[in-house]
């Protein structure tokens, strides 16, 4: 570190910085709400994860060149498949799927972290395999890549997730540029395999996907929760119920205060104003996040950056268009305002790859592209 | 920080042109991130400004339970004091829909423990009659002990089963005047879509019919709240606040509770009813429809059996027939005559008529009930004997337009104005009425047995009790109550009760007099019809009726008549006749002569009365309060 680069510094997202922290910050003052209503203390074990992951990120800032994974995301692919199968076989059930492994200490959720790994090892790919625009035939490969994980994260079950994957591929076969033939190919094919999918899914799933077109069909049943979740968003109006005063959360009426519905509980205590805040610092991490894919200088920075700014992007949007009634229950939680180890690693994990792709972006300014 | 240069750091460098299609995608992507973010502060704003509201009060209803606080029921006492209905703890078993899941499973552990089959409870459980799936619904009303214990000690494995506690009546001298009390049942669905009742809902117990319903504002009280703070799980958090119950108001009612008991016994094994009036107020002192009801029955749900005997056509026995029996008032209805005939000046009190028992009016015959005759009768001679063919001759010459005048003018075919629903007006012809009705002119015989109390007109106990009373306290027609006061929780009088005079007799006060004198010797001459309810003590005024129920021909062989076809038994009578102060009209249904059967009736009351009132006896062995002598001084 004695020969620091100075540009390093100069090129280090302080808005991003910024945003994670602050989003930390909210995260850890609304677990302390969340905690106090339902009773366990989750938000000292989440300063825990936050600092542990800190460390984590900023270690890879500065000691990890993200150009490494153009080569280990492989390594790292086959550790994540590994995971997965270890669930399979020794995973811990929980609420009726098996999506844990315990290490002692913490239990990690490979699911989880398979999101961040999935973009690695498709920025890896779409790297390698440089093409200008990609048809269905130069796309079964890297779906072959994805089929695996999905397929076992599905197997747990825990259908969000895998659709999730799917997400998170489709987003940077955006970012390859895919042809307008192929798209609309796969759209219809979407369209038209939807029925069969249907059949296919679990009734709970489609009690799920009927909620959200009808959500007062059974009040009680798993329209519930998104009900309560609308109440409570809904109840916060404009400045919000007080911080700890939620009666929502407190009195039990919303499920998953400190997972899936820890925005619900923000929106109820800090009211339409915290909301929008809190939004906001969501649009300053993404913004900053979708430029740093922008300004890179190199394909495998730009896909990697873009991979996981989509992966936070969509899971911000999954999970708060679920809380507010847009979307279908899925139970994805919201970058660092969850509780969730694995969920803070894997998106501290992303924003330190985030970072490192944007310091290190004047590595590529001068000199002629080697060859 | 130098790297060693090796083939991996050496990543391809974007050219200009994938520099800018790469700008352009992240553009795109930001783009379209900003209108997520623009539409979820929109939907924000839909949900938490627009609609804020609303899931704020959602947000309450969520965390509030309100509890309601039953006031205790206001008491009913006679006019002494003497507590008629008072209150006790009813425990029913309760189930909140909304928290119990396995409605058949829970079914199947209720059913053994209530003593019940499922397909008994099941109707109890209702659908969304009972409103919506919050809403406590009582399946076991006024559970007994061992069931109560038996459930209460299985509570944790009933999810959504509580025990309630409610008032319920308890009467301490058992039912008294069921038909005045009224009482006590599940409200009606109607009568909460019409919030008749303030606060009230399903489940609910109210005054049903009599005094219970007509002032269950005054009895019900004032419904508390408790708020209670609840998680989802229904657990209590902490009381918010608590507005306690207003306790109902008692009621002092006129009715004399020993004078009750014993009408009600002196009436028991007829059908009919009895009212006893105090003369000089028109309280009602006593008021009786036989057969009674039990009250309790309708607090813990009547069963199929009960309700078809409630409802028997013949007896009647939720029908109070004071208040709403119809019957012809056959001789009663001579005391009117003999008023409406010395007022017009058609008879003074020495006409007289000879009764040969036979009436010929163009080509019928009437009789006269003494197939004897009566031989020469004046007024006195003809009430006093029940001369029918005195009255005849009196109603040809009032003719029917003057005999529907007094009967309106003593109160019949008018409600009486006591302060109760349904009360009946009973019915007085016309002439014009009968054209309307059947296009036919009046008949003059149709004058003749309207003058004998037969024919069409009909009467109510009650109206007969009003008449003799008014006829007693020298012509004033009161409306009878039955209200002394209406007293708050704490004793003080909230409200009490005057007399209301209704009207005035068309009748002189000299007139009266002479009316009066043939009523004391209708109970104590040696031919009187009423002498059964002559007294050693007290000297009683009254005139027996004997209804007939089907025409002249059939009626010839009492014994073996049918019951429904045996006459009404009518008495009404007051006493003393110097000062009265008890004013009786008894009717029993279908039970023979009006002397051998009401008479003894009335009797029994006016005992009791005198008894009440001096318990001691005052008066030497062989005397007497009056001079039967010289009852003119008296009357």
């Amino acid at each position: 570190m004695t020969m620091f680069d100075r540009r390093f510094l100069e090129h280090f997202d302080w808005w991003l910085f910024l945003a994670i922290l602050l989003l930390m910050a909210i995260g850890f003052v609304n677990l302390n709400s969340g905690s106090a209503a339902t009773g366990y203390p989750f938000q000292w074990k989440q300063l825990q994860w936050y600092i542990a992951g800190t460390v984590l990120m900023l270690s890879l800032v500065v000691f990890f060149d993200y150009r490494l994974l153009t080569v280990y995301s492989v390594h790292i692919y086959l550790i994540m498949v590994f995971m997965l199968i270890l669930v399979v076989f020794i995973g811990k059930t929980v609420g009726g799927s098996q999506r844990w492994l315990s290490l002692g200490f913490m239990n990690i959720q490979p699911s989880e972290l398979a999101k961040i790994a999935t973009v690695i090892i498709l920025s890896s790919y779409f790297y390698h395999d440089d093409r200008p625009q990609y048809g269905l035939t130069d796309l079964w490969r890297p779906f072959l890549l994805m089929l695996v994980p999905i397929f076992l994260i599905y197997h747990q079950p825990d259908l969000g997730t895998a659709l999730f994957l799917v997400l998170i591929f489709a987003s940077l076969v955006y970012m390859a540029r895919l042809q307008w033939t192929s798209f609309l190919l796969l759209l219809g094919t979407a369209i038209a395999t939807f029925p069969v999918v249907w059949e296919f899914l679990k009734p709970y799933q489609r009690g799920r996907i009927m909620d959200f077109i009808s959500p007062g069909r059974d009040p009680l049943g798993a329209g519930y929760h998104i009900s309560q979740s609308k109440i409570a968003i809904g109840s916060g109006q404009l400045l919000g119920k007080g911080y700890m005063k939620g009666s929502q959360a407190h009195l039990n009426f919303l499920p998953e205060v400190h997972t899936d519905f820890a925005f619900s509980i923000w929106a109820e205590e800090w009211g339409w104003v915290g909301a929008v805040i809190l939004l906001g610092i969501f649009f300053l991490m993404l913004y900053r996040g979708f430029l740093i894919a922008s300004q890179s200088k190199e394909r495998f920075g730009a896909f990697l950056a873009f991979g996981v700014t989509a992966m936070l992007f969509w899971q911000v949007v999954i999970n708060i268009g679920m809380v507010m009634g847009l979307m279908p229950v899925v139970g994805i939680p919201l970058p660092l305002v969850s509780y969730g180890g694995s969920s803070v690693f894997t998106t501290l994990i992303g924003a330190g790859l985030l970072l490192n792709v944007g310091s290190r972006r004047f590595m590529f300014q001068k000199g002629p592209r080697p060859k | 920080m130098k790297f060693k240069v090796k083939t991996i750091w050496r990543v391809k460098r974007f050219d200009k042109l994938d520099q800018e299609a790469n700008k352009r995608r992240c553009d795109v992507a930001i783009l379209i991130m900003f209108l997520f973010v623009v539409t979820f502060c929109a939907r924000l704003w839909h949900l938490q400004i627009i609609q804020g509201k609303h899931f704020r009060e959602q947000s309450e209803r969520n965390r509030i339970r309100s509890v309601r606080l039953q006031p205790p029921r206001g008491k009913i006492l006679d006019r002494t004091g003497r507590l008629l209905a008072g209150i006790k703890p009813c425990f029913n078993v309760c189930l909140v829909r909304e928290d119990v899941g396995d409605m058949e499973a829970l079914l199947a552990k209720l059913s053994p423990l209530l003593g019940e089959t499922e397909a008994e409870i099941r109707p109890r459980l209702g659908s969304e009659q009972k409103g919506p799936q919050y809403v406590p619904i009582v399946i076991k009303r006024g559970a007994d002990w061992e069931t109560l214990s038996r459930i209460e000690s299985r509570l944790f494995s009933l999810p959504g089963v509580f025990i309630e506690v409610t008032p319920a009546r308890k009467y301490p001298y058992g039912s008294i005047a069921p038909h005045l009390l009224g009482y006590l049942g599940e409200i009606s669905r109607e009568d909460i879509e019409k919030e008749r009742y303030k606060g009230a809902r399903s489940g609910d117990m109210v005054g049903k019919c009599g005094v219970e319903e007509r002032f269950e504002n005054d009895l019900a009280g004032i419904k508390g709240q408790r708020r209670l703070e609840v998680d989802a799980g229904g657990r209590l958090v902490r009381v918010i606040d608590e507005k306690p119950p207003v306790p109902g108001k008692d009621l002092y009612l006129s009715i004399d509770l020993d004078l009750q008991q014993a009408s009600e016994e002196a009436m028991k094994g007829y059908v009919g009813a009895l009212v006893a009036l105090d003369p000089q107020t028109g309280r009602i002192l006593a008021l009786v429809s036989s057969p009674a009801f039990d009250p309790d029955a309708f607090a813990t749900g009547i069963n199929n059996e009960e309700w078809k005997a409630l409802n028997d056509p013949v007896s009647r026995p939720l029908q109070n027939k004071a208040l709403q029996g119809r019957y012809a008032p056959a001789s009663t209805f001579k005391i009117v005559m003999a008023a409406a005939a010395l007022q017009e000046g058609i008879v003074t009190k020495n006409t007289s008529f000879k009764c040969t028992s036979q009436f010929r009016l163009g080509r019928s015959v009437f009789r006269c009930w003494n197939w004897r005759g009566h031989g020469q009768t004046n007024l006195y001679k003809a009430l006093v004997e029940s001369c029918d063919i005195y009255f005849y001759q009196v109603g040809l010459k009032l003719g029917i337009d003057k005999i529907a005048k007094y009967a309106d003018a003593f109160g019949l075919g008018s409600k009486t104005g006591i302060d109760l629903p349904n009360e009946s007006k009973g019915f007085i012809a016309t002439p014009d009425w009968k054209l309307e009705r059947y296009q036919e002119p009046w008949q003059e015989g149709e004058t003749l047995i309207t003058a004998i109390g037969q024919g069409f007109t009909l009467v109510t106990p009650l109206q007969m009790a009003c008449l003799t009373a008014a006829v007693a306290n020298g012509g004033t027609l009161y409306s009878p109550i039955y209200l002394e006061k209406i007293t708050g929780p704490d004793g003080h009088i909230v409200k009490s009760f005057e007399s209301i005079p209704k009207d005035k007799l068309p009748v002189s006060e000299s007139n009266l007099r002479i009316i009066r004198k043939a009523l004391v010797g209708a109970v104590n001459d040696k031919k009187a019809t009423g002498k059964q309810c002559k007294m050693p003590d007290v000297l009683v005024a009254g005139k027996t009726g004997t209804a007939q129920v089907v025409g002249q021909a059939k009626r010839r062989q009492d014994d073996k008549l049918d019951w429904k076809y045996r006459d009404h038994a009518w008495f009404v009578a007051y006493a003393p006749a110097e000062k009265p102060e008890l004013a009786v009209a008894v009717l029993c249904e279908h039970a023979g002569h009006g002397g051998s059967v009401a008479a003894p009736v009335a009797r029994k009351v006016f005992e009791t009365w005198f008894q009440i009132q001096s318990p001691l006896p005052v008066l030497g062995h062989g005397k007497t309060a009056f001079n039967r002598n010289n009852i003119d001084d008296h009357v």
